[in-house]
């Protein structure tokens, strides 16, 4: 059975490879569509890397968030402006780019699965005002009071609810915000003639 | 000194941080699709998010994860409320060049 901490700095060398070049190309691309899936890849080997520093609850809000709900909303825009190139290249007429690509997404997937078991699932997450190494999160207030968290999703939740709670209360009325200037910014009425 | 995320030194993850943020700058200087700079500026955020992971790891400290959480939370809604200005400049002005728009100039 191959160590798979051993291969941790070969699959870094392909992540930071695959997200400096997709980014690259999501730079110098001319076509607005092409340069979205680019970044949705750039998106994924980030979350890999994530992964690999064993920041796993960020990881999956990386796939989550920034690939699946913000890129989303990047290509409905580009499909309601129209950005996209006259020259329409036929990749999936043709089987053997077809093929190419999705071994290529294939192994690109697994690659990510490989980052995701890489790191040590006993790696110590150690928390702001620790009081045994035992995962204890001690209330900042009040002394007494302790929440034992174990992994790093927990941590994160954990400093989430108790250090960061003002913040995290105000972060939702901000989205609620920009979800109704979003919706009567884009509104046909808001554009009054002249 | 060096220290080591899972074995990488940080120094890799800082130099990867400051390549993404570097293209994510030519991004928004070169191109003049609105769409485009907005994807380069998401390149940027999540450059910082490296950094602000890659510190929180090194120092063992929690915090830097939930301040990437909440960028990632600010990131939507920059998300929503740029591409509805997107939408609204596009169906006044008919172009979503940036160097096309000049709606406050006097």
């Amino acid at each position: 059975m191959l160590n798979l901490t051993e291969i941790q700095p070969i699959l870094f060398m392909i992540l930071s490879a695959v997200t400096v070049g997709s980014a690259l190309l999501v730079v110098l691309n001319k076509n607005p569509v092409a340069s979205a899936i680019f970044l949705v890849l750039t998106f994924f080997s980030l979350a890999g890397i994530y992964a690999l520093m064993n920041a796993i609850f960020i990881a999956t809000m990386q796939v989550l968030v920034y690939a699946g709900a913000i890129m989303v909303l990047v290509v409905f825009v580009l499909m309601l402006l129209n950005l996209r190139e006259e020259t329409h290249q036929e990749i999936w007429s043709n089987p053997t780019k077809k093929t190419v690509i999705v071994l290529i997404v294939i192994a690109y997937s697994f690659l990510l699965l490989v980052s995701l078991k890489a790191t040590k699932d006993s790696d110590p997450t150690v928390i702001t005002n620790i009081t045994s190494p035992n995962y204890e999160y001690k209330l900042s207030d009040s002394a007494e009071s302790k929440v034992t968290v174990t992994g790093n999703t927990a941590a994160v939740g954990a400093s989430t609810f108790i250090d960061y709670l003002l913040p995290f209360e105000i972060i939702s009325i901000l989205l609620l915000v920009a979800v109704i200037g979003a919706v009567i910014i884009a509104k046909k009425d808001a554009v009054k003639k002249g | 000194m060096q220290t080591y995320i899972s074995g990488i030194p940080l120094n890799y993850y800082l130099s990867l941080a400051g390549i993404l943020f570097s293209i994510g700058v030519l991004g928004v200087l070169t191109r003049r699709n609105a769409v485009i700079i907005f994807m380069a500026v998401e390149l940027m955020l999540n450059s910082v998010n490296l950094v602000f992971i890659a510190f929180s790891k090194v120092l063992s400290i929690i915090n830097g994860e939930v301040i990437v959480f909440f960028v990632m939370a600010i990131a939507a809604a920059e998300a929503g409320v740029g591409l509805a200005i997107v939408i609204a400049i596009h169906r006044q002005k008919k172009t979503s060049n940036v160097d096309e728009i000049n709606l406050l100039k006097w």
